[in-house]
């Protein structure tokens, strides 16, 4: 999943803009990300609302909308702005905190350090370049590339690219590509692709070499440029699509690449196609049905609540089935 | 592996009146406990066993419920959370089967390491079983019956293993030596046997991994987990062998008990053995008189954990395995907030002690971070003790118990603390009821307590020499005199005896003792006397084990690998090598150890080697075969060919 998120186009975009942003200041100067997941939950939910909202108190009907938010929009309603927002803006040290973090590999924490370091433009961050680490430095490197979303007819096209090496790799291997893509996005911030073999379970050994494999053919066939970090079960990197036949540049794109045991590929497919806030509901739903849920299993909660063996899962619908929920297509999985 | 008895059922949230709970009960039947009413989204029921047992493996045949949890407690259990998981919910049905109402009747067998670690060493008396089936509302669910199975006896299957795996039999010795409790393949399927009866009864139409798989996997993890400890103590083998016999006299020992298929007839066997002997069978049959079949399956299902424990401890006692440093200790954390706290709860769990959030009756320790905490005053008013974090910390960094003292709060000493455990020897010093209660591996195997009487005669001078310092000995790291006792002598004692704990226990060995020196000036007529008197006995009971096949069900092995030479190369995944080399074994097949002419299959785990094209030019013969090809044998149970499994060079 991209470090940043889309916001979604609805009647209610000024809101929903500032609400983001506001997340984002909590998550990455102040590293509060509880404070940033009620922000994002409460733009989720008024991104969907069928309605121009007019007040705080009608957004404050909505679910994950409370009193401080309400009466943000409130101030934001009456004066087209956000005095908490402007003072965010206005302060340094955020606003370089908050641009650091969109290299990738620079996290919050990473962030804070290089502009309490007086680190605070990318022109400083390439001065200092020897104090990067590897990833750091690709994402210094390819910066404006990634900060490019990725068009969904790119995706289908690196999509088929993939599925066909696999394929001619060994037709056993199972490939998925995940995040907002599989949604249905109209673009997305990276490529996540999910890979297993049926060989490989998680009572097997790790079997690096089924990874390894498909990053060699994809680097063999020019399309995978870089690694940020490889180990046995993930590969972190940048891809290109050949622009040769085509009229179009292509950028370079941030990939990533998990090899998941086979019994726990559905459970992962499902927790990388998000979204995020759907995943906490389907899991919050899991609870209530006596189930714990994670990105490797779903197992049964016993009187003591101690979760029981991983349940069988042979499709994502399994697992609806288990907390007997209606199956919904990955498009209907924004919440 | 002798199954546990039930005595009653305690009580049950809900039961049909035909499928009641009490059916449970009558294993000997193929009946079923189910709910009274369609809808119940869950079902309980506590049963009562006839005494406190160690519980090794669960057998649970499903009739309609969609999983099923099983926990396990003690009489004195009150409240629902004194109940502990063994058995985490395990899954019977998919939502698909539970809706369509196909495949009700799933069995599935529990082995060791299926159940929840913590738990499987401790002794219980009840278990609760606990049924869902949220996804059908109009059917009963319940289970049609379920099986408890106390540790199998360590020694029972040098009697019970084929001759012809003589192989197999080295292999088990060298295991032995290691401290682990020899678990031979002969005896898994002796265990597992009396259980197949109900479940061919049933439409097993799914059924999880055959028995030999089952219970191999089982036995791999269990080496496993032990053997790191016992690394440290070769000579551990001393587990059968006298404790002052020198290293000679124990590989003496050890042969002998090697060979013990015809062992000679001892002396002071008494006739009871050869009452106790029949049980394994009469048990199957449900015919014996309770009071003796009650008696039966404690002692040896005791006998390997402890065993295991006693072997792997080193002379000084006060090495403790790490997940039982602190075990006994109940402790409530107050004013730590997480990560931290999380942290100091997850170390203080991973030495066996047991956590509460809230002060209980049964709480020991308090962890406090400071002294005005709310947990604080009420704790202090109760007279708990109050501790600082550093006593978990320094306890896990040095790996063995510390005195709690050292650390308390105030420094004022409760009332209660006299009682507390010190460290490890004193944590042991508890243990004694428990691992001095008989073992009677006769049991099952007549000819290895045969072997062991032998022990007891060749160590028995030595002893009477010595009287005085044997004792305190005992009730340290050698449990050998016990067992040389109790396999010879207890029998002719009371049995009450047996379960009276430590004290009865070298009470009875000092008489034992005294006996000893009376007895040895007249020693030789003492060796006649009982000789006399048992052998005919004794060789009774040889007689039926040589005949295993008739007197019990073990299972025909198919030895579809007869004549195959295997080798086992480069490196397995934990504890495959082992799965492997039983697998290979109990189907007949030879393994070297080394590279030779012999060798026809090579099993790896690894991709193409340089070093096989090399050993290819030597011997032509040779195939790479992944170890798959082995568990595909053994899932259908017969030779399967090997070409879809070989290793084959990487272009």
């Amino acid at each position: 999943m991209s470090k940043r998120k889309a916001p979604q186009e609805s009647l209610n975009e000024g809101i929903t803009d500032f609400l983001i942003e506001l997340a984002n200041y909590e998550r990455n100067v102040n590293r509060a990300i509880h404070k940033y997941n009620a922000y994002r939950k409460a733009a989720s939910v008024i991104s969907k609302y069928p309605f121009k909202i007019k007040s705080g108190a009608e957004a404050k009907k909505l679910e994950g909308v409370g009193a401080k938010i309400a009466e943000k929009i409130d101030e934001f309603l009456a004066t087209g702005k956000l005095r908490k927002l402007e003072n965010i803006r206005k302060d340094d040290t955020s606003s370089s905190i908050n641009l650091l973090t969109r290299v990738t590999g620079i996290g919050p924490a990473a962030a804070r350090k290089f502009v309490e370091e007086g680190v605070k433009t990318l022109d400083d961050l390439k001065k200092v370049e020897h104090k990067l680490n590897h990833h750091q430095k690709i994402g210094l490197k390819y910066f404006e590339d990634f900060e490019k979303r990725i068009p969904r007819e790119e995706m289908v096209k690196m999509q088929k690219l993939i599925l066909s090496e696999l394929e001619k790799l060994d037709p056993e291997y199972i490939g998925t590509i995940c995040g907002s893509f599989r949604r249905g996005a109209e673009s997305s911030g990276d490529i996540d692709i999910l890979l297993t073999h049926p060989d490989y379970t998680s009572e097997s050994p790790k079997m690096p070499k089924l990874l390894h494999a498909v990053v060699e053919s994809l680097e063999e066939i020019g399309f995978i440029t870089d690694t940020l970090s490889k180990g046995d079960t993930k590969f972190m990197g940048v891809c290109q699509l050949d622009s040769e036949c085509s009229s179009f540049e292509f950028y370079h794109r941030r990939i990533d690449i998990r090899l998941i045991p086979k019994d726990q590929y559905y459970c992962g497919v499902l927790y990388f196609t998000g979204s995020d806030i759907f995943n906490k509901n389907m899991r919050a739903r899991a609870l209530d049905m006596g189930f714990t849920l994670n990105e490797y299993s779903i197992r049964p909660l016993g009187v003591t609540g101690m979760p029981g063996e991983p349940l069988p899962v042979d499709s994502e619908k399994d697992i609806f089935d288990y907390i007997e929920w209606k199956y919904r297509e990955p498009k209907e999985r924004s919440e | 592996m002798p199954e546990i008895k039930i005595q009653h059922v305690v009580s049950c949230s809900s039961e049909d009146l035909t499928y009641k709970a009490d059916n449970l009960l009558k294993a000997d039947t193929y009946r079923k406990w189910k709910a009274a009413k369609p809808g119940e989204k869950q079902i309980s029921v506590i049963l009562q066993f006839e005494k406190s047992e160690q519980i090794h493996s669960i057998d649970i045949g499903n009739e309609g419920s969609a999983f099923v949890e099983v926990l396990v407690g003690n009489s004195t259990c009150v409240k629902d959370q004194d109940y502990e998981v063994i058995l985490v919910t395990s899954s019977f049905m998919s939502p698909n089967e539970s809706r369509n109402g196909t495949n009700l009747n799933r069995v599935r067998m529990f082995g060791p390491d299926k159940l929840v670690k913590t738990n499987v060493d401790k002794k219980w008396d009840r278990v609760k079983i606990v049924c869902t089936q949220p996804y059908n509302k109009s059917t009963t669910y319940g289970i049609s019956f379920i099986k408890f199975h106390s540790p199998p006896d360590p020694n029972e299957v040098l009697k019970s293993s084929p001759p012809k795996l003589t192989k197999l039999g080295q292999f088990i010795v060298k295991e032995e030596e290691q401290g682990t409790p020899p678990l031979k393949p002969g005896s898994i399927f002796f265990n597992k046997k009396p259980q197949s009866s109900p479940t061919s009864i049933n439409q097993n139409d799914k059924p999880t991994p055959s028995y030999a798989a089952a219970s191999l996997q089982s036995i791999g993890l269990r080496s496993n987990s032990s053997s790191p400890v016992a690394a440290e103590k070769p000579a551990s083998l001393a587990a059968t062998a006298p404790k002052d016999s020198t290293p000679g006299k124990r590989k003496f020992e050890f042969t002998k008990e090697r060979q013990a298929a015809p062992p000679p007839p001892t002396k002071k066997q008494h006739s009871q053995d050869v009452e106790e002997s029949s049980l394994p069978k009469a048990t199957l049959t449900n015919s014996v008189p309770k009071k003796t079949k009650g008696e039966t399956p404690s002692p040896s299902q005791n006998k390997s954990p402890k065993e295991k424990k006693m072997a792997s401890k080193p002379p000084k006692s006060d090495v403790v395995e790490f997940h039982r440093i602190l075990e006994g200790t109940v402790f409530v954390l107050s004013g730590f907030q997480n990560p931290f706290r999380a942290d100091l709860r997850d170390k203080a769990l991973a030495m066996g002690a047991k956590y509460r959030p809230d002060w209980t009756p049964d709480s020991t320790h308090l962890i406090c971070a400071f002294s005005n905490t709310p947990k604080y005053g009420q704790v202090k008013s109760q007279g708990g003790k109050i501790v600082r974090k550093e006593w978990i910390m320094d306890c896990h960094k040095r790996k063995q118990r510390i005195s709690y003292k050292h650390y308390l709060m105030d420094g004022a000493e409760s009332s209660s603390e006299e009682s507390e455990n010190e460290d490890g020897i004193t944590d042991e010093d508890d243990d004694p009821p428990k691992h001095k209660t008989p073992i009677k591996q006769k049991v099952i195997s007549p000819s290895v307590g045969s072997a062991k009487s032998k022990h007891n005669k060749v160590s028995q001078p030595a002893i009477s020499e010595k009287p005085g310092p044997s004792k305190p000995m005992e009730s340290n790291a050698s449990r050998n005199p016990e067992d040389n006792h109790e396999m010879a002598g207890s029998s002719d004692e009371d049995q009450a005896g047996n379960h009276a704990g430590s004290e009865s226990d070298s009470g009875m060995d000092t008489e034992d003792e005294l006996r000893r020196v009376e007895e040895q000036n007249r020693k030789k007529m003492q060796d006649e006397d009982p000789y006399g008197a048992s052998t005919d006995e004794n060789s009774d009971l040889e007689e039926s084990s040589d005949t295993p096949d008739v007197n019990l069900p073990i299972p025909e092995l198919p030895d579809f690998l007869t004549g195959k030479h295997f080798l086992l190369y480069g490196e397995f995944p934990n504890g495959e090598r082992r799965m492997l080399n039983r697998y290979i074994t109990a189907f007949n097949g030879t393994i070297e150890e080394y590279m030779n002419e012999k060798v026809q299959f090579v099993i790896t785990a690894q991709d193409w080697d340089d070093k096989f094209e090399d050993a290819l030019i030597e011997n032509a013969n040779l195939s790479f075969v992944k170890p798959r090809w082995i568990y595909a044998c053994n899932d259908r149970q017969k030779l399967i060919p090997h070409q879809p499994y070989v290793v084959v060079p990487q272009m």
